[in-house]
């Protein structure tokens, strides 16, 4: 038996064995997708009796001209990086203080998981009372301190009720990422710091030298988890504002189910679905290929 | 023994001995289900050869109504009957979810009901929806305030805003007026109230025109605004459904209320500072002309698809029966469809505001039932937030709307 023989009929086994998982891969990535595509060139809503029929680039034409379109772009677009910013740098923070021994940082460690644990829909209701302007707690306090003589509209003004928002959503994703990162923390060997003290380093230098290199890979894992999460948000501003004041908080989810589950316009729907879906695999390409970037920077500063 | 169950076995196998019931199926909110549960068990027990299978949804209705179309979606709905509300009706017959059912139920029959209740299950033309439990926006206010105040109940938007502020200036009342103001359905069911009272329309079912607009629209989000600006309902008022607005009521730091009839028994409650001492009306007007109150009721229909169209309607008849709503009227206080069991001596003797519904009720205006209804009132509910918040004027966040709305409808 010749060797190319040989490497031919171990390369067919190989495609054997992972046929299944291809399959698999196809009938739940790849059929779906397709089918989003092939029915954001039809027009099928009300109008055409639910029947699907062909329309070219009509819903892509739509989607130019349709303000409402753009501006939810805008709210998700702001709403995640803002989020995901101070997550990451809270998030940061909160796994450093974890990763130092103290008296009872089991217990800590597992309060602060809590609001990652708990039902985002849940979350939100609770966070809607907080931000009411008659009863609300945030309200409350501030009158208390003297910081404001009258009740803040928070939910009922654009930029505060996206600020609202925001808080809310730092308060229950920062736990996610910090225990990322605190496992992260975890591995980093101990040795390596004193060593480095021992060469004159200062905490800030350990810090950035340190612990930011071989942290990277669990910050751009966190990252990226986020990105796609917050991007595509949908329970807890259903929930605290419904969209509004006016679509100021309205995100391309939102705007989405209401096409597709309340309009029951299905062509234009799997259209904005398509835009979205390039859109994200975009901007995690870009988060990926900046975030890349700094750790190569960061390796050859180092060295 | 055993010559028992063989006979039974052989006679359940010969259907003219010994039939297998027919189950049919539904969907609602829990709450709902309940409510209803006593009226099945006794058409069950009337009609032994019809089983009706209950499944219990979430409460609020968009989550009911997104699961219907969900299961009306993928064509073989597990659904006979459905429990519908009253902005849903346009959509899904026009989806071809629902049967017409005008071969069953003549246009006399459907004099006993409340007429808007009656026009809003109807769809060019035919009729997908029996009326049973009806509702309308109310204007409920505290009695004994007036009554110390010598003031009587406004009938006009301006006696409104005057009654509410002399009551706040004299100190007998923090807020004087509570309304749903958040960008939600609630939002344009409150609109449609007002914009009615100002002599306005939003959509002509019939031409598609829309008013939006026009100057009443205009004069309808000033009032509105007027409200906020004058300091005679908190600013928040903008981000409140009805629960908000209903707890600053019932605790006794707001004059007036708009809000559906859910909350006369909760206000009249044991435990609610204001028990015993409110009133209610229809919502107030412009000068010459009559008040309009939003319509909000529930009834049933039955799918397109379901085997059992006949058994379906079987059990229609019995839910929408006096005898039926007026159980339900005595057990739950809920307003029934049937206009004669208003004056029901039995009904009145338990709730005297009855009759008084009725007149709120009778003056019932309808959201457009027009199959696009879901994103017109989106449109709307978009442009008058922003109108409210102070993001847009009124004139030009109603131009927009307007715009926007012909649009979708093809309106020239």
């Amino acid at each position: 038996m010749s060797l190319k023989s040989l490497q031919q009929r171990e390369q067919l086994t190989g495609w054997i064995l992972i046929t299944p998982a291809l399959v698999l891969l196809l009938l739940v990535f790849a059929y779906p997708i397709a089918r989003a595509l092939w029915q954001s060139l039809t027009t099928q809503n009300l109008g055409t009796e639910l029947q699907p029929v062909f329309s070219g680039f009509y819903n892509y034409t739509r989607m130019i001209f349709d303000g409402r379109f753009w501006q939810s772009l805008r709210n998700s677009t702001v709403f995640t990086v803002i989020s995901v910013a101070l997550e990451l740098i809270l998030g940061m923070g909160i796994a450093i203080v974890l990763n130092q021994p103290f008296r009872g940082r089991g217990i800590v460690r597992t309060i602060a998981i809590l609001p990652w644990a708990l039902p985002t829909a849940l979350i939100a209701l609770v966070w809607a009372w907080i931000f009411n302007d008659q009863y609300g707690l945030v309200n409350d306090i501030l009158l208390r301190l003297g910081l404001i003589q009258s009740g803040i509209n928070w939910l009922g003004e654009p930029t505060l009720a996206m600020l609202s928002l925001i808080i809310a959503d730092v308060w229950k994703a920062t736990p996610f990422i910090s225990i990322l990162l605190l496992a992260g923390l975890q591995s980093i060997p101990r040795d390596l710091y004193e060593a480095h003290a021992i060469d004159g380093a200062t905490p800030w230098q350990s810090f950035r030298q340190i612990t930011l290199p071989f942290l990277f890979p669990q910050i751009l894992i966190a990252a990226l988890f986020r990105l796609a999460q917050a991007f595509g948000m949908f329970d807890l501003v259903a929930v605290m504002t419904g969209g509004g004041p006016g679509g100021a908080t309205e995100m391309v989810s939102l705007y989405v189910y209401a096409t597709i589950m309340r309009y029951l316009d299905f062509g234009y729907g799997a259209a904005l679905v398509v835009v979205i879906f390039i859109l994200l695999v975009l901007a995690v390409a870009i988060a990926s290929y900046i975030l890349n970037k700094l750790q190569l920077k960061n390796l050859q500063s180092n060295s | 023994m055993l010559t028992l169950s063989c006979l039974s076995i052989l006679l359940s196998h010969i259907p003219a001995f010994s039939k297998q019931p027919v189950t049919l199926t539904f969907l609602a909110g829990a709450l709902d289900t309940q409510t209803w549960k006593p009226i099945i068990q006794q058409f069950e027990a009337q009609n032994p050869d019809i089983r009706i299978k209950a499944i219990e949804g979430p409460n609020a209705s968009n989550t009911v109504e997104d699961l219907y179309t969900t299961a009306f979606l993928l064509g073989d709905s597990p659904y006979d009957l459905a429990y519908l509300d009253l902005p849903w009706i346009s959509k899904f017959a026009a989806a071809g979810w629902l049967s017409d059912l005008s071969r069953y139920i003549s246009d006399a029959d459907l004099a006993e009901f409340v007429p808007a209740d009656v026009v809003g299950g109807r769809y060019q033309n035919q009729i997908y929806r029996i009326p049973a439990l009806s509702g309308a926006g109310m204007l409920y206010y505290r009695k004994d305030l007036l009554n110390q105040a010598g003031l009587s109940p406004p009938e006009t938007f301006t006696d409104l805003i005057n009654t509410a502020q002399t009551l706040q200036k004299q100190g007998r009342i923090h807020w004087g007026y509570v309304w749903q103001g958040k960008q939600y359905e609630g939002l344009a069911a409150m609109f449609v109230e007002v914009l009615a009272g100002h002599g306005g329309f939003w959509v002509n079912p019939e031409t598609r025109e829309v008013g939006l607009d026009q100057p009443p629209a205009i004069a309808a989000i000033e009032f509105l605004r007027q409200t906020v600006q004058q300091g005679i309902s908190p600013p928040g008022v903008t981000t409140y459904q009805e629960e908000e607005s209903r707890r600053l009521f019932q605790n006794g730091e707001a004059a007036f209320l708009r809000n559906w009839p859910y909350v006369w028994t909760l206000a009249n409650a044991k435990d609610s500072p204001i028990q015993g001492k409110i009133g209610l009306k229809p919502m107030v007007h412009s000068p010459g002309l009559s008040s309009a109150s939003c319509m909000g009721s529930w009834g049933w229909g039955i799918a397109k698809t379901t085997r059992y169209p006949d058994q379906a309607w079987r059990a229609i008849q019995f839910f929408t029966s006096a005898d039926a709503l007026r159980q339900i009227a005595l057990d739950t206080g809920l307003l029934p469809s049937r206009r004669s069991l208003f004056q029901d001596p039995q009904i009145v003797a338990k709730y005297s505001f009855f009759p008084d519904m009725l007149k709120v009720l009778e003056k019932g205006t309808l959201r457009p039932p027009i199959a696009q209804y879901a994103q017109v009132s989106d449109i709307l509910q978009r442009y008058l937030s922003a109108a409210l918040t102070g993001r847009l004027t009124p004139s030009k966040a109603m131009q927009l709307a307007a715009d926007e709305t012909r649009l979708l409808l093809g309106t020239p």
